[in-house]
């Protein structure tokens, strides 16, 4: 049993280690350094093996206290409720969701799934073994913040030393009181990464119950809790002897590691399932043609026949853009008072609409579905290559982006400037200008910048997975300029004159690197 | 007219995957290029149709003068076709006459193409998305021949196609080997046998060409087997 369970353990760690390797490989600069004999490198070895120890014993703790200490302790502050009978509350309805949505026996992991299908390891000794460490790791790494944050919340100490073990046994409990006596029944076993639409129910009348009834000043107290605990003791020594003397686990896993299941979560946000998602929005009726040629013609059908794809996101945010300005001319209109306050939205929170530019931006999700529907397959003819084809094509896509996203712009531009006029107006009537300026100047900005790193950083290979780690830190980094704008003070005159001066100069220089670039960087990574 | 490999190498970080390679492929030939897994092919074409930068070496067309390679001269059907699924056979081929126009000799009417490569009247109007795997291979050999490219490099084209459609296929590359220089990469021995006027094998990163030398075909197989197999 402990061999299994040591072998268990070395393979689990062995791919983490490797996965660190991978993730250290995937670093822009030092990818080019480093050979993939990296993978058997001594002191790499013990490196990572030693991040993966450390990880090991950290995440024993840190989720749980987080958990404990944001869901439990900040949220019983949130209700009048009394504050001992509320954190016992939340707990008992946050456990019981806890348990539905894993198990741990029986949630379809990938070391579950190397270990029992691949290398074909002893089921019933592996998932004994690994189910005993994991509920051992899960009492010991509650126990400290449930007496911290318990005591601090004056929860009597014993119920404290009893909160770890109600999570266990509660866990126990899911398995052999529902679980294994519905696999025995009738052979199935549920995939709790993929809940059905009973479970979702299920799932958010708990969190009515642990969530919403403190505010109706509805919560269990200390004795139900008691009570709930002794039951869950009785209960859980029972479900102990049948997961103990549960012989098929085997069977259990063969229909629950499949491929499908193993993999449900990755899936849904692999580049393979975008790809087929996007496949799917391919619109085609005899009627919709053009009349163009060359580049323009070929551009145009990709508008047309993606026509939902590209507009659907973007009418939406136009709308609710629409929406919002209307509700605040409104009020302006019902509660003249509040003019002075808004007055100061376009004059000072310009920077603001940094980061709100960026998010309406769909440069993002038209590069994806024009690599995935379009440039995967074109990018393999040699002829698409040439640089008069890539920047042909590239000056079609470049108008519709920049289009397309001066859309909502256009609509927050107008928003602004006629917020500023009817909220008081401005002494500097340059103003009206310069906020016009800098959205219009920031849409385009980000359209630019996502074509041009889309033509310049090409990211994706034939199997359509990204392989350019340059590309996904130029994502990240634009993230945090943006974010990094959010709550910055600064007075619309001069952050938009430089912001206007920067979006226009960077949009050039991008341009021009990628007319001169773009033929050599725009092809499938190998 | 000739395509001329000199010295060309590449390297993965230290492993050598073809090294020095020297080789002359001529026109008017179909060459049957054999190789074990992992041997290379697929990297030697990737080296001609300039997806992967070469570590040293060179190679050019050459006929009266030498000329350097250019995009229009090479064209490359990969194992696996890809089309650009939003458009039709018709669009995909229009699109493809429209930016090769200068490039074509004898343009055709796209009908005419499509009777050439046996595509049906009922598909050519259809998404290129609705295709089957074997339509799909014959508009991509297709739109790679239409622009006329010197070179034509094709990668296990064959391979998943039905019996019908390799004939036509194989009698569609007999067709147009007289102006082209064809090489076509497989692992299927009879076919190579069959449809190659040449065999050259890529082993150890070394290309060199097997003679067939007045054997008979169960000896020529042996032959080549023998030279894969050599350490």
């Amino acid at each position: 049993m402990i061999k299994t369970f040591i072998i268990s353990s070395k393979l689990k760690n062995t791919y983490r280690v490797n996965s660190i390797i991978y993730s250290i490989k995937g670093l822009p600069l030092i990818n080019k350094i480093l050979p993939s004999s990296l993978y058997k490198n001594k002191f790499l070895k013990i490196f990572g093996n030693i991040i993966s120890i450390l990880w090991e014993i950290v995440s024993a703790f840190l989720w749980k206290g987080l958990y404990v200490w944001l869901v439990l302790g900040s949220m019983t502050f949130a209700y009048k409720t009394n504050q001992i009978n509320t954190f016992l509350h939340i707990f008992v309805f946050s456990t019981l969701i806890g348990e539905i949505l894993n198990t741990y026996l029986l949630n379809p992991t990938k070391d579950k799934y190397y270990s029992i299908i691949l290398m074909r390891m002893d089921a019933n000794t592996f998932a004994l073994t690994n189910y005993f460490y994991s509920i051992l790791k899960l009492v010991i790494g509650l126990m400290p913040f449930t007496i911290i944050i318990g005591l601090m919340l004056k929860v009597p100490l014993l119920i404290c030393l009893s909160m770890p073990f109600f999570v266990a046994l509660l866990k126990i409990i899911v398995i052999g009181i529902f679980s294994i006596p519905d696999f025995k029944k009738n052979k199935v076993v549920k995939n709790e990464n993929l809940p059905t639409t009973k479970i979702w129910l299920l799932l958010t009348f708990l969190l009515i119950l642990g969530f919403g009834f403190p505010y109706l000043g509805i919560v269990i107290n200390e004795i139900i809790y008691i009570i709930l605990f002794f039951i869950s003791v009785i209960l859980g020594l029972i479900s102990l002897k049948e997961i103990i003397t549960f012989k098929d686990y085997k069977k259990i896993y063969k229909v629950l590691l499949t491929e499908e299941n193993v993999y449900a979560v990755q899936k849904a946000s692999s580049t393979k399932t975008i790809r087929e998602n996007i496949a799917k929005n391919i619109e085609y009726d005899g009627e919709i043609t053009s009349n163009k040629t060359g580049f323009a013609y070929f551009h145009e059908l990709f508008v047309k026949r993606h026509s939902k794809l590209l507009t659907k996101a973007i009418k939406k945010q136009t709308l609710t853009i629409i929406g919002i300005f209307t509700i605040l001319f409104v009020i302006i209109f019902l509660n003249p008072t509040l003019k002075e306050k808004l007055n100061s939205l376009p004059l000072i929170y310009l920077p603001y609409f940094v980061f709100i530019m960026y998010m309406l931006n769909r440069g993002t999700t038209i590069t994806q579905a024009m690599f995935m529907n379009c440039d995967h397959s074109m990018l393999t003819y040699r002829v698409y290559r040439t640089p008069n084809v890539i920047l042909g094509v590239f000056k079609e896509r470049l108008k519709t982006l920049i289009l397309l996203n001066l859309i909502p712009a256009l609509a927050i531009a107008i928003g602004l400037v006629l917020l500023l006029y009817l909220t008081g107006g401005t002494a500097n009537n340059l103003n009206y200008l310069i906020i016009f300026i800098s959205i219009i100047s920031m849409s385009i900005f980000f359209s630019v910048h996502y074509l041009v790193m889309y033509y310049l950083l090409q990211p994706y290979n034939i199997n359509t997975e990204i392989k350019n780690s340059t590309y996904t830190v130029v994502q990240y980094l634009t993230y945090f300029v943006a974010y990094y704008l959010i709550g910055k003070k600064i007075p619309t005159f001069s952050f938009g004159i430089l912001m206007s001066i920067f979006c226009i100069a960077y949009s050039l220089i991008s341009l021009f690197l990628a007319y001169k670039f773009a033929p050599k960087t725009f092809k499938i990574r190998l | 007219m000739k395509l001329v490999i000199k010295n060309l190498k590449k390297n993965f970080e230290k492993k050598e995957v073809l090294k020095n390679i020297n080789f002359e492929f001529e026109e008017g030939k179909i060459y049957g290029l054999l190789g074990r897994n992992g041997a290379g092919k697929t990297t030697l074409f990737n080296c001609l149709n300039e997806d992967l930068p070469i570590d040293s070496g060179e190679f050019y067309l050459k006929e009266n003068n030498v000329k350097k390679i250019e995009a229009d001269d090479i064209g490359y059907v990969l194992s696996t076709p890809n089309v650009p699924e939003f458009l039709t056979g018709r669009e995909f081929l229009k699109f493809f006459i429209e930016i090769n126009k200068d490039k074509i000799k004898n343009e055709k009417n796209i009908d005419e193409y499509f009777d050439f490569m046996k595509i049906e009247k009922e598909d050519r109007d259809k998404l290129l998305k609705d295709y089957s795997y074997g339509m799909k291979n014959k508009v991509q050999m297709l739109v790679n021949i239409i622009a006329n490219p010197s070179i034509l490099l094709f990668d296990e084209p064959l391979t998943s196609l039905d019996i019908v459609m390799q004939e036509e296929m194989k009698q569609m590359l007999k067709s147009i080997k007289k102006d082209h220089i064809i090489v076509f990469s497989t692992h299927i021995m009879e076919l190579a046998l069959d449809l190659c006027d040449e065999i050259v094998i890529l082993n150890k990163g070394i290309l060199e060409k097997i003679d067939k030398n007045n054997l008979d075909n169960d000896k020529f197989k042996d032959k080549i087997i023998e030279a894969l197999r050599e350490e």
